[in-house]
């Protein structure tokens, strides 16, 4: 095993071999790995080669020419039209005749340039629904089977904005606005973009919420924050959204520490690491699994294990030898887990999960270090409501908290920021307490008969 | 290492956070020499000393209890001196995943300010990445400095300079920056962004969030990122919100229903009462107007009304479902409760705009 299998650098080149998440102008997140020789489909936004952006960093945007070529651009979205006009006026400027243009993008631009004009304001738009475009869904089947390779978003977008009667009528405002939601129907670009917790919750976000717990951005920063995650750190964790928190807790850890996960069934399934490149033996090393009747009752389901004799092994067959050493390896590693939870003293307790939240703490507590943090994550906040008061009567919790937060979304253009009109709902809640030993023959509070305003100001229950 | 790793027993020269409440947390330096006192009591710092980190310990007169806690980056922001208004935990959580800051990262931070995001981003660096961290006002800066050496955070992973960053720009002498993620606390962002070329990574995607309160700063710095090259550019705000778990009685409205019916029944038994009271001492209700009143002797007229009252009175009810007129402790078992949750009395509805851009490595222009 080697030292660089043992540790995890974030890659910053696209690389054979790697995972990676795609971002297409729609918005719609695909995710690959990433192979020699091979192609990738993007469905209307096109085909390319996996060769072809090879090379270059992560991050970078493409745009999908023919012949499965991508060229690299400088993003998905053309943003705005002052830019765009610059750019073309000087072009022209330059060459005092139709300009070369290479790109989709510089077409759509020089389009807006010459062919349209805008209005001052809407005062003359009427808004007459779809009959305002004269261009059918038939006609654009028919420009997307005949146009080739790259010119279609372009032959598209052109024949759309002609044949939109109110076009001129609209704002520039409004144009830009229309042109960008074309843009990001027709346009063949995408981003490539390393794989990370983030992007990884994103995309399950997108896909199906449920796999995640419907968890937003927001509350797994915050959870991880509130759990204090650090190199080094030893941690039970609970996770059942199939690995996103184990992998977002690995990038903090930076391949130093341990994480034990208790998961409630015969075999944990971590789908989300599969999609990570977090080295086997580095996942393998950090991460050991243990399931919640093992984890309760270590005594019972410790395995005894007895070499057999060396003739015995000389005789067998290697299927039969590789089997027997993956048993082996087995048996060690459940009863290491098994002697990690009997040892306790974990420097996190950090549950996204949904089992019934006051009974699983009250059993796993006690398995936290002193002063470290327990912070859990539900869907729902009822539960976490349950636990809050449960807590107020466990001493061995301090500072029982319940946390929500919402990332708000604004339009960003400048002149006209305001939030948009709708965002994703949900989210879920973070609980976050801090583990502590009270002393065991009870204290007398301050203020019980020496003075009751005193009593008002400690929010802790006194013990009796 | 208080904010850095692990401790499980307190030792001489530890920073302990003594925990007296919600909003009220006494850094202290164990010191075996020295008391600590609270309005809890006194506790010698000799005592301290071998205890685990998270006991809870009794005070010197017998009563009175503090408990003992391990510093880290978000306690220190609950308890720490405010010196400016400070980045609070759900917008420095969600800027530290969202730009992607991990153990490793080299994050720009400018200006300081009272230390508390410092804090938790010298946490999720480690000592295996640099927080470089800018402050131009000097009693600030000084204060600062001298808490990130107290809390052995100084020049590893923290750096500080004393800088105008918007003048004098970000570049440190001899040192490659390098850095991925930047956080931008300042009056005029704007202002600073033109320097950041210099010293941004230019093999790998840089991330950038200026944190503003007002939306005329945001929208002067949308206009800088764009002109600078960044992309991406989304503005957000984060709502934190805390919810108190509290039980609240379950009061049925047939229990309503039945104590009125009981009230309406206690009532006429009294009537009742008073109507045999009074034909049995020939009482007659003309004479109980007030005019009739013998004002002349108060003495026999106060004790025929205490013997009046006497004989009317009506049995006490047994029937109070709802604990009227006694002390009821919130989940009583003799109640009916229903668990809900209500916000803090005052909730921050506003703390700043979050503008986040994105700059791919500049690598790629030159391979075009």
């Amino acid at each position: 095993m080697s030292e660089t299998d043992l540790t995890y650098i974030k890659p910053k080149i696209i690389e054979n071999g790697l995972h990676a998440i795609i971002r297409m102008p729609s918005d719609g997140l695909k995710i690959v790995q990433l192979e020699k020789s091979k192609s990738i489909n993007l469905g209307k936004f096109g085909t390319f080669d996996v060769d072809g952006i090879l090379g270059f960093p992560f991050g970078q945007t493409f745009e999908v020419l023919d012949d499965r070529k991508v060229r690299p651009i400088g993003s998905t979205i053309y943003s705005t039209v002052d830019e765009a006009e610059n750019e073309i006026e000087t072009e022209i400027d330059n060459e005092n005749r139709t300009p070369v243009l290479e790109t989709l993008s510089e077409k759509i631009d020089y389009l807006k340039k010459l062919d349209i004009e805008s209005s001052d304001s809407n005062r003359n738009l009427i808004d007459i629904g779809n009959s305002t475009q004269s261009l059918s869904m038939d006609e654009i089947e028919t420009l997307k089977k005949t146009a080739s390779g790259v010119n279609v978003g372009e032959a598209i977008i052109d024949k759309l904005i002609k044949s939109h009667v109110n076009f001129n009528m609209k704002t520039k405002q409004s144009q830009e606005k229309y042109l960008r939601r074309k843009q990001q129907k027709f346009l063949r670009r995408f981003t490539i973009d390393h794989i990370s917790s983030s992007r990884l919750l994103q995309y399950y976000i997108e896909k199906d919420a449920s796999k995640v717990l419907d968890m937003s951005e927001e509350s797994l920063g915050l959870l991880l924050t509130l759990a204090n995650i650090q190199p080094g750190g030893r941690y039970l964790v609970v996770d059942e959204t199939g690995g996103l928190l184990l992998a977002a807790m690995m990038e903090r850890m930076g391949g130093s520490g341990e994480i034990l996960v208790v998961h409630e069934n015969e075999h944990p399934n971590h789908f989300v690491l599969t999609q990570t490149d977090f080295p086997q033996a580095l996942q393998d090393k950090m991460i050991k699994t243990i399931n919640l009747l093992q984890f309760f009752e270590p005594e019972n389901e410790k395995v005894e294990w007895t070499d057999l004799p060396q003739e015995e092994l000389d005789q067998m067959k290697s299927s039969r030898k590789v089997h027997y050493h993956r048993r082996k390896q087995n048996v060690f590693q459940t009863n290491s887990a098994m002697d990690n939870a009997i040892k306790g003293n974990f420097d996190g307790l950090i549950i996204v999960s949904t089992l019934y939240i006051p009974t699983l703490l009250d059993k796993i507590l006690e398995k936290a270090g002193g002063s470290r943090p327990v912070a859990i994550y539900s869907q729902f906040k009822e539960p976490l409501v349950e636990t809050q008061i449960q807590s107020l009567n466990d001493l061995r919790l301090l500072a029982p908290t319940i946390h929500e937060t919402r990332c708000r979304p604004y339009q960003t253009i400048p002149g006209r920021l305001h939030p948009l009109m709708s965002m994703r709902g949900g989210g879920g809640y973070v609980f976050s307490a801090l583990r502590v030993f009270p002393i065991e023959d009870g204290v007398q509070a301050v203020g019980r008969g020496i003075s009751r305003k005193k009593q008002k100001l400690d929010d802790r229950a006194p013990v009796e | 290492m208080s904010f850095l790793g692990y401790k499980e027993y307190i030792e001489e020269g530890d920073l302990v956070l003594a925990y007296l409440g919600r909003e009220s947390m006494k850094p202290i330096i164990i010191n075996s020499k020295e008391t600590l006192n609270t309005r809890f009591g006194a506790f010698a710092h000799s005592d301290i000393v071998g205890k685990k980190y998270g006991s809870q310990i009794k005070g010197s007169k017998g009563y009175g209890f503090i408990h003992l806690l391990q510093p880290t980056a978000e306690l220190w922001t609950l308890s720490l001196p405010h010196r400016t208004q400070i980045v609070y935990t759900p917008d420095s959580s969600y800027i530290t995943q969202r730009l992607g800051i991990t153990c490793g990262s080299r994050v720009i931070e400018a200006g300081t300010g009272s230390a508390s995001f410092s804090h938790s981003l010298a946490r999720t660096v480690s000592t295996k990445g640099t927080l470089f961290t800018f402050e131009f006002h000097k009693p600030r800066y000084e204060e600062a400095k001298r808490e990130f050496e107290e809390h052995g955070l100084i020049n590893d992973p923290v750096i500080i300079n004393h800088r105008d960053v918007c003048k004098d720009g970000f570049e440190i002498p001899e040192v490659e920056l390098k850095s991925t993620a930047i956080f931008l606390d300042l009056p005029s962002p704007w202002e600073a962004i033109k320097h950041l070329p210099k010293v941004i990574s230019d093999d790998e995607k840089v991330g950038i969030c200026c944190f503003s309160p007002c939306i005329e700063q945001v929208d002067l710095t949308i206009k800088a990122l764009q002109e600078h090259g960044w992309t991406d550019i989304e503005m957000v705000e984060i709502q934190g919100r805390r919810w108190e778990a509290r039980q609240t009685m379950v009061r049925q409205v047939d229990d309503a229903i039945s104590r009125l019916k009981d009230v309406k029944t206690r009532k006429l038994e009294g009537i009742e009462k008073k109507r045999q009271y009074y034909a049995n001492n020939n009482i007659k209700v003309e004479d109980l107007t007030p005019e009739q009143s013998d004002s002349n002797d108060e003495g026999s007229k106060k004790r025929k009304l205490k013997e009046e009252q006497e004989q009317t009175k009506v049995t006490k009810t047994e029937f109070n479902p709802f604990g009227r007129g006694l002390r009821i402790k919130e989940g009583d078992e003799n109640y009916q409760w229903c668990k809900i949750s209500k916000n803090e009395a005052e909730v921050k509805s506003h703390t700043s705009y979050l503008t986040f851009a994105f700059k791919t490595a500049s690598t790629s222009t030159s391979s075009l």
